[in-house]
Formats: C-alpha cells, sequence, structure tokens
C-alpha cells in the first residue's frame, strides 16, 4: 500500500518538476552568454544567492536521510546536521572571501590561479567529477524510494524520472536559470516540513503525548559510550565540517556573488537558513519513532518524513500534507543534483572545450549528459545504504583534498604545485577507496568503521602530504605568489594591481 | 671667546654648500606604490592584512573546538547530563538539535564584523579617503 496518496503524490511531483522546467526556462531567456551560463554573470544579490545556496545544499540526505537516522540511531544522528551547518561557519571564515576574490569559476580554476599549474588543474578536474559522482548517487536513490513510497512504483522510475529532468534542465539553462529554481527550492523544502510539523504535533499532543519508546542508547548522545562510537563521531565531525568547502556545487557558488565582501553576508545568511531548516527534521524522527518504528526493520526509515502524515492523521489532510512532503522531497532531489551536474558539468565542460577546441556551451552541454549518466548507472546498481551516511562518503573526499588545496592556497604562501598534487592524490585515493571498500566488501570491527568513516584519517594525511611534498620543493614556489595574495586578501575597493 | 669663523666678516670667509643637485629627491612613495611593486615594505602591510584575518578565522575554530568539539567527552564523562531534562526533553537534545544553531550563527555574524574591520582598516591605510565599504550600505547580514 502506498503510504501518500497516490494521485495527489504524482501531482505534487508533477507540479514541482513543471515548475522546476518552467523557473529554468524564465532563465532561458536571458541566460545568452558562456559566464551567464558559468556563474549568472556574477550579479546575484545576497540574498537571492544564499536562498539558493540553501535550496542547493539541502539534499534528499537533510529532506529525508536525517530525520530517517534519527529514528534509527537517536541522538547520534544529530551530528549530521551540525555537521553540514557548521562546514558553513569554516567555509565561511576560512575561504568564502579570499575565493571569491580569486576570480576564478572553478576549484581546478583556482588552483591555476594560486599555483601556475596545468597537471594541479588536471588532478582537480577529476576530483571534482569523483565528488560529484558520490554525492549524486545517493540523490538518485532517494528519488526511487521516494518514488517507491508515493506510487509503489519500482525503484527505477524515480531515480530515472530525477535524472532526466535534471539534465534537460542543465542543458537548457545554464546556472542563471539554476539560480532562480534553487532558491524557489529553498522556501518550498522549508515549507513543506515546517507546515505539517503543526498538525503532527497538534495530533501527538491529542493523543496523549507518548513519548518515544527506545533503549538509553537511542537517547544518549552516541549510541554506547565506547571508543568506536567517539571515533564515528569526531570522524564525521571531521568530515562534514571540513568537507562542504569542498564540495563542488558549493563553491561554485560563491562566484556568483559581486565581490569578497558579499561572498561573506551571503554565508552568514545561509548559516541561519540551515539553522532554521534542520530544526524541523528531528522532530519527524522523533514522532516516527513513536509511530512509525517498522520502517527500521523494513529498511525503509529514509521514508519516515513521508509516512507520517498518512500514519498520524490520516484523511485528506494527511494526505495534502504528504503529498506537500513528496514535493519538497523532489525539490531536495531536484535542486542539489541539479547544482551538482552544473558544477561538473562546468569543469569538465572547460577541460573538454580546450583540449576538442569546440564552443564552450556545446562542451558544458555534453558534460552535463555524462555527469548524469554516471551516477544513475551506479545509483541503480548498487546496494541501498541510508542516503544521510552514504553522503559522508562525498564529504569525507572532499575534506581530504579541497580542503587542504584550499585552506593552505589561501593562507600558506609555502604550496608548490607538487605539494597540492601530492595531497590530492594522497588524500583522494585514501577516501576514495574507503567507500568502495565499504559498499562491496563491508568489512566488520574497527577495519570496517575506519574504511565506513574515513575521514579522521584521510584528511591530516591530505594536509600532511601537501604541506611535507611543498617543503620539500621549495625551489619550486610559484614566483608571483606575493601578488595572488594581494588578489586573494586586499578588499576590492582599493586601487591595487591584481 | 673666539668668534665664529663662517660669520665673522674680519675673516672674509664664505661658506659654501653642495647643492645636492645630483642626488635624488625624497618623494613620498604611496602605500599602493609600495604594494603594486612588491617592495619589502608594501610585503609588511600585506601580510599584516592576512595575519590579522588568519588570527579571526583561527580565534573562530578554537571557540568551536572548545565547545563543539569538546561536546562528545562532555557527556561521556559526565554522565549525569544525559540523565538531565528540561521541559520534558533530555538536556542532549536541546543542545544538539537546538541550542547549537543560534550560536553558530552568533559567531559567523561576530567574525563578519570583525574581516570587515580588518579591511576597512586596511583600506583606510592605502586611501585615507576612500570610504570602504560604501557608506550607503550599512552593515546588514
Amino acid at each position: 500500500m502506498a503510504a501518500v496518496n497516490t494521485t495527489y503524490g504524482v501531482v505534487a511531483i508533477t507540479l514541482v518538476a513543471v515548475a522546476t522546467i518552467g523557473i529554468g526556462a524564465f532563465g532561458l531567456r536571458i541566460s545568452r552568454t558562456t559566464s551567464d551560463f558559468y556563474v549568472a554573470s556574477r550579479s546575484v544579490s545576497p540574498v537571492l544567492n544564499s536562498s539558493a545556496i540553501g535550496g542547493e545544499y539541502l539534499s534528499a540526505a537533510s529532506f529525508l536521510g536525517v530525520a530517517g537516522l534519527v529514528l534509527s540511531t537517536g541522538a547520534e544522528a544529530l551530528w549530521f546536521p551540525i555537521g553540514w551547518t557548521t562546514g558553513y561557519l569554516l567555509l565561511l571564515v576560512l575561504v568564502a572571501a579570499p575565493l571569491r576574490r580569486s576570480g576564478a569559476y572553478t576549484i581546478p580554476d583556482f588552483a591555476q590561479v594560486r599555483l601556475q599549474s596545468g597537471a594541479v588543474r588536471t588532478v582537480a578536474t577529476l576530483l571534482v567529477i569523483g565528488v560529484g559522482w558520490l554525492y549524486l548517487m545517493p540523490q538518485f536513490q532517494g528519488a526511487g524510494l521516494t518514488m517507491r513510497t508515493v506510487t509503489g512504483a519500482p525503484p527505477w522510475v524515480g531515480t530515472v524520472l530525477v535524472a532526466v529532468i535534471v539534465m534537460v534542465n542543465v542543458v537548457s539553462g545554464g546556472m542563471r536559470s539554476i539560480t532562480f529554481v534553487q532558491a524557489f527550492q529553498y522556501w518550498l523544502k522549508l515549507t513543506a516540513l515546517l507546515v505539517p510539523v503543526f498538525f503532527l504535533v497538534h495530533a501527538w499532543t491529542s493523543d496523549g503525548s507518548p513519548p518515544p519508546v527506545a533503549s538509553s542508547d537511542w537517547i544518549q548522545p552516541f549510541g554506547e559510550p565506547d571508543a568506536e562510537s567517539m571515533y564515528r563521531i569526531y570522524s564525521v565531525m571531521v568530515a562534514t565540517f571540513l568537507g562542504t568547502m569542498g564540495l563542488p556545487h558549493v563553491v561554485v557558488r560563491f562566484y556568483t556573488n559581486p565581490d569578497g565582501r558579499a561572498a561573506r553576508r551571503t554565508t552568514l545568511i545561509v548559516l541561519a537558513l540551515l539553522g532554521t531548516f534542520y530544526l524541523l527534521p528531528t522532530i519527524y524522527g522523533v514522532l516516527g519513532r513513536i509511530y512509525a518504528s517498522d520502517l527500521i526493520a523494513d529498511h525503509r526509515a529514509d521514508a519516515v518524513v513521508l509516512e507520517l502524515p498518512s500514519r498520524l492523521l490520516g484523511g485528506t489532510t494527511g494526505e495534502l500534507l504528504g503529498a506537500l512532503l513528496t514535493a519538497g522531497a523532489f525539490a531536495a532531489f531536484l535542486s542539489t543534483s541539479s547544482g551538482l551536474t552544473m558544477s561538473i558539468a562546468g569543469v569538465v565542460g572547460q577541460a573538454m572545450s580546450h583540449r576538442a577546441g569546440m564552443s564552450n556551451i556545446t562542451a558544458i552541454r555534453w558534460a552535463a549528459v555524462g555527469g548524469v549518466v554516471v551516477p544513475l548507472v551506479l545509483a541503480l546498481s548498487a546496494e541501498r545504504i541510508a542516503v544521510a551516511s552514504s553522503v559522508t562518503f562525498a564529504f569525507a573526499l572532499a575534506a581530504s583534498t579541497f580542503c587542504p588545496l584550499l585552506v593552505l592556497g589561501i593562507w600558506w604562501r609555502g604550496l608548490t604545485a607538487p605539494g597540492a598534487i601530492a595531497g590530492l592524490i594522497g588524500g583522494g585515493l585514501c577516501a576514495g577507496v574507503a567507500p568502495v571498500i565499504t559498499i562491496w566488501t563491508r568489512p566488520e570491527g574497527w577495519f570496517g568503521l575506519l574504511a565506513e568513516q574515513p575521514a579522521a584519517w584521510s584528511v591530516p594525511i591530505g594536509f600532511a602530504l601537501m604541506i611535507g611534498v611543498s617543503l620539500a620543493t621549495r625551489h619550486r614556489l610559484p614566483a608571483d605568489v606575493s601578488r595572488t595574495m594581494v588578489r586573494l586578501h586586499a578588499p576590492e575597493g582599493v586601487d591595487l594591481q591584481r | 671667546m673666539t668668534p665664529d669663523p663662517d660669520t665673522d666678516p674680519r675673516t672674509g670667509r664664505v661658506r659654501i654648500t653642495s647643492p645636492l643637485t645630483t642626488a635624488s629627491p625624497h618623494v613620498r612613495r604611496t602605500v599602493q606604490q609600495e604594494i603594486d611593486e612588491s617592495t619589502g615594505i608594501g610585503e609588511v602591510y600585506v601580510r599584516s592584512l592576512v595575519r590579522s584575518q588568519l588570527r579571526a578565522a583561527l580565534t573562530v575554530i578554537t571557540t568551536l573546538m572548545l565547545t563543539l568539539g569538546a561536546l562528545p567527552i562532555v557527556f561521556w564523562l559526565l554522565d549525569d547530563l544525559n540523565t538531565l531534562e528540561l521541559w520534558g526533553i533530555p538536556l542532549p537534545w536541546i543542545v544538539l538539535s537546538v541550542a547549537v544553531y543560534p550560536g553558530l550563527f552568533l559567531l559567523g555574524w561576530l567574525y563578519v564584523r570583525q574581516a570587515e574591520r580588518s579591511e576597512r582598516d586596511f583600506a583606510a591605510l592605502l586611501s585615507p579617503t576612500l570610504v570602504w565599504p560604501p557608506p550607503e550600505e550599512p552593515w546588514r547580514p
């Protein structure tokens, strides 16, 4: 039996899809130049831009995954949204303004500006693709799960549907339309999660406010207070705190700010938007523990957000609210996937147009198709793991590679191109092999834990390699590092050569 | 008392001094030039800006490590905290699901204020007439 009324659910999904493509088409009319396509010609105001960042960032993992993880693991899950928000604080203090001032479009561009090396650029391009695919896969899987919950259709239907809409949207409009789409989707997601909360909590109090039936390790901030759960929490912290700044779809947004100061303000508003949003999923998780704990045994904990209205309210109210939540979930898949695909396409398209000599926009369109197809195949073939934990692999990979590159590149004059390459490859291998081991062999015990949560050891390795090899290759320091530092740190208002 | 030989009319001596026509005149160089030409002084100005921005960032990071970073250990060591309840909700849940978010925003807000102040000082040093940030844009997040 479908938990959400199928007709309402299908209408909700259709509306979101039409609105997304519609706003995308509106953007198409003003998206003509390559600069429009990449970064909306850098004329997006902080409020619009931060709504767009929020819309893009709040993925299936936030909309469905957090509540699902709270339902199954309890207080320990609360560290995920904390980490995803704190990641923005660290992005704000370490990279926001200098990244914008570097004047580059993407992370490979940044590497080129800072280190004057084509080799670093190539390695960074490959890593952008890797992080993007790891992040896209759970989005597509989440779409399949939602589609199954709503219509009873096999999971591949939702997966393919989202992939196709994203492809059409990115190929047709580019970043400008994405900005409007994303901003709209932040507010849609917030509304979709906020409105049902009032009804659900009211129903719960009318029910006599039963407490969740749970053991003490569900209530305590970590499962059982032992060394393993401590390691897991700290590793999640490292991955999410440091990984956010290296996610390709997050970084590309910073180039759409008019200047470094606006980049900081944008990030601050994003902190407020995320903090507001993340108050809500916990409520669903806890109510789910009371009314829908059978989902855990069914391996469908991620569907708790969608199931609650029909279980707790029933009737037309429950069906309508279920449809609203379905719309929010689809907005989450579409916005994150579009942003990711756009950023992969931007990076790969640049590389392709350099080499193959095709026009920029043609290259981006082809790259968008490739950027969607591979994770689509992965999502259809790989076994499902909880959405919130599988995005952690993408965070860990970004934290082990792009975080050292950005932080050292911005604050340390001593970074050299060989050092950057060593760190990107070393950190990338550590954090890239770990998910492969976890997904295909599922090892047990400490080894399994180290593979499941690699960030706590792979991030130090990335930093150490970058610093160590840079110190050993001091003769390769880029000649104009002083000029680059001026460019990264001096406010735009002062008249300096950059 | 001996008369000053330079001014005593009886000696008939005239003081001859070099007009220093070949020495380069002393010109005041601006901070802009120092930075643009990557001189030692220019380097000092840029380094001091970078260092004050880095100090602000490290302050935020240290605060984070001492608060959020210490929370798991605190909850682990002080087991009694886990049983405390506020309005029927266990204290760790209130801290982790509500209280941290305003705290993160506050840290961010303080940082942005400090970072913009450093930039304003740097801009004032370079061009005292330039008002940065532009006055028609009051600080608003």
